[in-house]
Order: C-alpha cells, then structure tokens, then sequence
C-alpha cells in the first residue's frame, strides 16, 4: 500500500515541563486529504503541526509520517532517536510554512526557493534556477525572485515562503496559520496560492482562524481546545452542525 | 476654514505664510555659559601645551619620522592585524563550540573564556612569555608511540611569538564571545525554516546563521581591531620593539621622556582615527542591512501648500 502523503497519530502526548499540551492525540489523515486545525491559543494545535515536521518533539505515542516512524525507529522495548541524517531525510518530505514567514533575509527570493534543492538535495544550480522561477511563477512572483525577502510584502513573503517548501517536493505540506501575520488585505493572495495547491492533491495540514477557508477547501476539520482533540469531522458538516458544546461555543465566537 | 485663520494670521505677523516659517531652536543661557567656559578651558590648555618648552615639540617633529620609530609602528601594526586574524579565527571555533549541545565541548568553550577573560593581558603575556619555566621541553608526536620531535620551548617562545600567542588567546575570548552574541542574535524562526527544510547542523551554521550573524559581529571586530591596536603597547614588557618599546629605547638614551612618549602617543591617534573611519563605515552599512522591514521607504511628496503667497 501506498503511504506517501499520509499521516497516523495514536496516544500522541506532550509536555512543556509541568503544562501537557497534547493529551492523547489520534489523528489520521490519508493521502491527498486537506486537514484543517482549529481551536483557541494555546490549545496544541500549532504544536501537533510543528511534531509532525520534527520541530518538536513527541513525548510517547505513535507518530507515522509517509508510512514511517518519524524521527525515531520502533524496536522491541523502545523508540530510539534517528541520527540528524536520517531525521533530516524525513523533514525533506514534510514542507512547513510558518506564520512569521521566516525567508532567509541575507537570500534574495529565487535563493531562498533554491535553498532547499541546492543546499540539501545537491541538486544542480542552473536547474533548480529554472524550477524556483517556475515555482514563483505559480505562486504569482515570477517577477519578483531578485527582491530581498525586506523588500516583499508580507503576502509576497509568505508565497515565496510556500514556494521555498514545495521547491522540497514534499509530500506533505504544513500551515502554521499562515495568514494570521498579514494584514486583512493580503490573506486571500496566500488563500489563493493554497486553494491552487489543494486542487493539485497535496496532502496539507492547515492550522487556522480562516473559517472560510476551512469550509471551501478543506475535507476534514480538527477542533482542538486544552490539549485534546475535542471534534473532528467532515469540515462542512462540523462548522454547520457542531457536535460538542465547546466546539459550538468556539465557532459562535468566530464565525 | 482653516485658510482662513492662517491668511488672518500672515496679515497679523509678518509677509510670510505661517506654515512655511521655520522652528527656531531655543538657545538657553547655560548654553552660551557652557560655549564660554569650553573656549577658555580650551585656550589656557592650548597655551599652556604651547608655550611650556619641556614639551620639546622640536624633538617630537624630528623623531616622529624616525626609523626606529617607523620600524616600531610597522611591528605594532603587523602584530595587530596578526593577533586580531588569528584571534577571530579561533573565537570563531570557540563560539561554534560554545553552541554545541555537546555537553564538555561547550563546557570546554566555556572554561576557556572564563579563564582568558578573567585574568589580565598583561599577566597573560608574562605567562606565556615563561611558559618554558613550566614545560621546558616540547614534544610533537603521536601517543602511545615513540614517534616523536621534541622542540625547546625557550628557542620558538621569543618575545614575539609570546607576544603573539598571549595577544592572540586573548582576543580570542573576546571574540567568541562576540560571534555567539552575533549568533543568538538569529531569531528561532531563522533555525526552525532550515531545519524544517532537512539542513544539517553545519550547513545551518554556514548559510543561514552566519551571514545572519555577521551585521552585529562586524562592527564590534572593528572595535576590537581599534582596542587592539593600543594594546599592542602592552607587550612592550616583554622587549618586543613594537612603537612603544621603540620611544623608550630612545628616550633611555637621551632622557626626552614626554616628547617621546607624545610621538608614540601621535601615532596611536593617528592610526585609530585611520581605523575609526572604515569602522563608522562599516557600523553604518551594518545597522541598515539588519532592519528587518522594508528598507524603502516611500518618499515624501512636498507638494506646495494651498493659497500660497506668490
């Protein structure tokens, strides 16, 4: 069976010293689907999303990206950590855009969506030239590759920073709200960019405030609050007919 | 409205339009004091450095070319440029070693500043100046075999090499103190886009927290470059000719102490304002390039102001 684009969670727990942030987490989100993460601040939403690319680590649990234990490999009594090789071999398929951006400053656009290809993949520099103009072209920059991340918007940057990990060709892509830094003008410009995405069949978690979002492009819907998944479902049928009381007390809030 | 009330005012005081008067600066009457009391200060020094003749400004100006002196100049300068290369280099090593998560290697990092930092220069150079009083002989080989050379330590630990050595150690501890400042400078976000991207450590540190890192470390290695300089004139303890020891070989000669020590003096400024110039240049180009937000900014249009007086 296929497990590319996949991603399976079981008993996924985590804590910040005292303060346990993921109690339990199950997830399973299948190849090709669109994930969204709901929930209010400080509910372990960001923080499943940045487990899943390795940013963070999980406490214990069952943790399966692309088919495979990530970041660590399962034997009879214990999970042991990779080596940063293999670690980083894992990350390469699991793209992550952040909400505050995080170009390179000191790389023009062009070598920030190069960075990943030339710098990890070895790939050759002329080539992946062409697929990074290709990449801000589809993401409505090709105009813009020599600017300096300074030099951008916001919604500018954060396209480039979108472009920067699909130039990865990841399996996976990963929002950690990606709009919530831009002004109200320039959300839909990055709304559009992972709209486009999404119809091309990219696995993609999205943790977001963008409701409308949510109810246009994406399959399933996740509501977290306190450290636990608290609804999950059919994205339409969740924000029109919220099954949970907290949940309906949230999206009351929201909508 | 408003045109109104200001072509009222224009009528009132003076022909031209309120709104293009200029702002005046309000002088007080401390400043003017302040003015006063600085020029005088300024002239009774200036007299008295003047016209008091055991200053010798004859003897300044004929030794202020002089060979010796030039010769001392030049090894203070090679000494500078030498210690502050050397001394980059290994602080460089030192910081990465410092942010290693190698628990005795950043601990080892750790114990070197402590200790360099700690304790005087000029102790430090007396030190490694006899150092051959503790190890007297040297051996370079490979342990656990009879592979050896041995060196005596005396021979190679002349006054130069020690003035090196301790100058370069030194700065180096400054220096990697400097660099893991530079480097903690680097948001989070910056570490966590090149890990999410599968950099490795090293590439990590070459390409995206280095260059990053640069625009605070590069002004404050300038200020090391121009502290360095002047501290060059501690080695002189250990009878290494650079400029300073140059004006006492001569002034132990001929006793024209203050007049020699003004040359040495005249050549330090000299030379720091040299290196302040690119150093300001170098602070200027580096406080612009670490804005994060758009360094453009749109210009103002200055339009003229409606109903003005032609």
């Amino acid at each position: 069976m296929n497990t590319d684009g996949t991603i399976l969670a079981q008993k996924i727990r985590k804590s910040f010293g005292p303060k346990t942030v993921l109690k339990d987490i199950d997830l399973e989100i299948a190849s090709g689907e669109i994930c969204c993460i709901i929930g209010p601040s400080g509910s372990g939403k960001s923080t499943i999303l940045r487990c899943i690319n390795g940013l963070e680590t999980v406490d214990s649990g069952v943790l399966k990206v692309n088919g495979e234990d990530f970041g660590y490999y399962e034997t009879d009594k214990a999970y042991h950590a990779l080596p940063p090789k293999r670690l980083a071999q894992q990350r390469t398929r699991v793209g992550m855009v952040f909400q505050s951006f995080n170009l390179f400053p000191n790389m023009t656009a062009r070598e920030n969506v190069m960075s990943g290809p030339v710098l990890v993949k070895r790939a050759d520099k002329k080539e992946s030239a062409k697929r990074a103009q290709e990449l801000l072209t589809s993401v409505g920059l090709g105009a813009f590759g020599d600017r300096y991340p300074a030099e951008l918007s916001g919604g500018q940057q954060q396209r480039v920073a979108i472009a920067r990990s699909l130039a990865m060709d990841p399996d996976i892509m990963l929002f950690d709200e990606p709009t919530s830094a831009l002004d109200p003008e320039k959300v839909g410009e990055v709304l559009t960019v992972m709209k486009e995405l999404a119809k091309k069949g990219m696995t993609m978690v999205v943790v977001t405030h963008e409701m409308g979002f949510a109810r246009e492009v994406a399959d399933s819907l996740i509501f977290m609050d306190d450290g636990y998944v608290v609804e999950r479902g059919d994205a339409r049928e969740v924000l029109a007919n919220p099954q949970e009381s907290r949940t309906q007390s949230f999206l009351e809030k929201v909508l | 409205m408003t045109t109104a009330i200001s072509k009222g005012n224009k009528a009132a005081m003076g022909s031209i339009d309120a709104a293009l008067k200029p702002r005046l600066r309000l002088r007080t009457r401390s400043e003017y004091a302040g003015w006063i009391l600085s020029i005088l200060v300024g002239v009774g020094i200036l007299t008295s450095v003047l016209t008091n003749s055991n200053f010798k400004w004859e003897i300044v100006g004929k030794y202020f070319f002089a060979e010796t002196i030039l010769r001392g100049l030049m090894l203070t300068i090679f000494l500078t440029v030498a210690s502050m290369t050397l001394g980059t280099l290994l602080g460089l090593a030192l910081a990465i070693m410092r942010a290693s998560h190698v628990k005795p290697v950043s601990m080892a990092a750790g114990l070197y500043i402590t200790l360099f930092r700690g304790t005087p220069v000029l102790v430090q150079l007396i030190f490694w100046f006899n150092i051959s009083a503790l190890y007297p002989n040297l051996s370079i080989g490979i342990p656990f075999t009879d592979i050896s050379t041995a060196i005596d330590v005396n021979t190679i630990m002349g006054p130069i090499t020690a003035a090196l050595v301790g100058l370069t150690l030194n700065q180096a501890a400054y220096m990697a103190e400097i660099i893991r400042g530079g480097f903690s400078a680097v948001g989070k976000g910056q570490l966590e886009a090149a890990d999410s991207l599968g950099m490795s450590a090293s590439m990590r540190m070459r390409k995206v927290i280095i260059p990053q890192a640069m625009p605070s470390i590069i002004p404050a290695t300038g200020n090391q470059f121009i502290g360095m300089f002047k501290e060059t004139s501690l080695v002189s303890v250990l009878g290494v000719a650079e400029l300073l020891q140059s004006t006492q070989l001569i002034y132990a000669r001929t006793f024209e102490t203050i007049p020699l020590l003004i040359v040495a003096s005249l050549w330090y400024l000299v030379m720091t304002l040299l290196l302040s110039y690119p150093q300001s240049k170098l602070e200027q180009k580096y406080s612009r390039a670490t804005a994060r937000l758009p360094r453009k900014s749109k210009p103002v249009v200055l339009t003229d102001p409606e109903g003005i007086a032609r």
